[in-house]
């Protein structure tokens, strides 16, 4: 079959066309929905001097909450208006060793006063100035991969072609318990939903929705007007 | 001379590869025993390799945890216990004057590689066999001990690494029950209770 110029021109523009039609029709698609959930039990106050620590949980065989999600929660929570002093995760399971390992944690608001009995312990959380700690479990997972998309590189260039997308979904949970009370003092739910789409033509375009950073963002700032109170 | 390389290249791909367990543990807060316990790590523990084979009974990855776990316990013992001595030989516990000597040893090691698991991730099983005698060698206790560890596959680490971690998360596993356990063993506990009062 003979390629005339006309025919290339022909297949270019129809190319271009369909990068622009599905850019912007696919823009909107790529935004993401978070739900923030707030269920409080008590009241809540943090002073000058004093931190929280956000600890995830891993008892699950399942998934464990990762320590990078964990990391963005605190990082939020630590910088703006408002800021909070945030004890880094691993440092604070270290020096409080073994009482916070997956196996040992405590897993309920009451086991927290049993273990605020152990002087060694009290001491080191005095030391650290934690009035909360807060509970992260959750995951994101990934669903509904659809689509393919194929390269091939020869003498004359190399390009893609294809259309990819799949959804992903966050759902997390912060517990928070007061330090000073040993009690639980409330619960934030985040759930993020987004779609993300790779079109290829000649060249992949990733439209990503952003869902864990969304739901680390929401959470992160509804904790912070939590633990303020008021 | 590129013969040459390419075929250390293809001699290296063939062989086992070798992790040496590194990590570091940190000490436990708890009050320690009023007491002087006498350590002795046996060779099979010194020296202790699992060896994860391939399907076709080639070995894959010889995982040498010896050594992290000796750093293991003379990070964990000595917080439990007011007084550690360890000891190259069973004989010597008497002269040395100690209250028990306490003998760790390894039964079993698993490892779950995530191509045979289809998990995304490693694990790394183990069973321990720990035993506490008299100075003598008369028996206190003997009971058994597992850890569990597990570590994400990365897009970007290697299987090394992925072994590493989670062989790390079980030892660390194994320090946090041990240390908070170790009184609630009920042959450890009834030798213990005179002793405390």
């Amino acid at each position: 079959m003979k390629i005339t110029s006309k025919t290339m021109a022909g297949l270019l523009r129809a190319g271009i066309y369909l990068i622009v039609a599905l850019t912007a029709g696919l823009g909107l698609g790529a935004c993401t929905t978070t739900t923030i959930d707030e269920f409080r039990q008590g009241d809540t106050g943090i002073n000058t001097g004093e931190s929280i620590v956000i600890l995830g949980r891993r008892q699950g065989a399942a998934y464990e909450t990762g320590a990078d999600f964990v990391e963005c929660v605190g990082n939020r929570m630590g910088r703006g208006n408002g800021a909070i002093t945030v004890v880094p995760e691993q440092t604070f399971v270290d020096a409080l060793f073994p009482w916070f390992e997956p196996r040992t944690a405590p897993m309920r608001s009451e086991d927290l006063q049993q273990l605020m009995a152990q002087p060694l312990v009290t001491d080191k959380m005095a030391e650290f100035g934690v009035r909360y700690i807060v509970w992260l479990d959750g995951q994101t997972e990934t669903s509904n991969r659809m689509g393919s998309i194929s390269c091939a590189v020869g003498p004359g260039g190399g390009g893609c072609f294809g259309f990819g997308s799949w959804e992903d979904d966050s759902s997390f949970e912060a517990r928070i318990w007061d330090v000073s009370s040993h009690t639980a003092v409330g619960t934030i739910s985040a759930d993020a939903s987004g779609q993300s789409y790779v079109p290829a033509v000649f060249v992949p375009i990733p439209l990503i929705a952003r869902v864990e950073a969304n739901a680390c963002n929401s959470l992160a700032d509804q904790l912070k007007q939590f633990v303020i109170g008021g | 001379m590129l013969l040459l390389l390419a075929g250390a290249v293809v001699l290296s791909a063939c062989g086992a590869s070798t992790v040496t367990v590194e990590g570091s543990y940190p000490s436990p807060n708890i009050p320690p025993l009023p007491m002087t316990l006498g350590v002795y790590y046996s060779d099979a523990l010194r020296n202790h390799v699992y060896t994860e084979r391939t399907d076709a009974g080639k070995d894959e990855y010889l995982v040498n945890s010896g050594g992290s776990h000796i750093e293991l316990f003379n990070t964990v013992l000595p917080a439990m216990f007011q007084q550690v001595i360890v000891l190259d030989d069973l004989a010597m516990a008497n002269e040395r004057g100690v209250d028990a000597v306490f003998i760790p040893n390894i039964d079993e090691f698993q490892l779950g590689m995530p191509q045979k698991t289809r998990l995304d991730s490693y694990e790394v099983w183990v069973k321990y066999n720990m035993r506490l005698t008299e100075p003598g060698g008369d028996y206190i206790a003997d009971w058994v001990m597992t850890a569990y560890g597990k570590t994400a596959q990365s897009t970007f680490g290697g299987a090394e690494g992925g072994i590493n971690d989670a062989a790390v998360a079980a030892m660390r596993d194994l320090a946090s029950n041990f240390s908070i356990s170790f009184t609630s063993v009920p042959d450890v506990r009834d030798w213990l209770q005179p002793r405390l009062q």
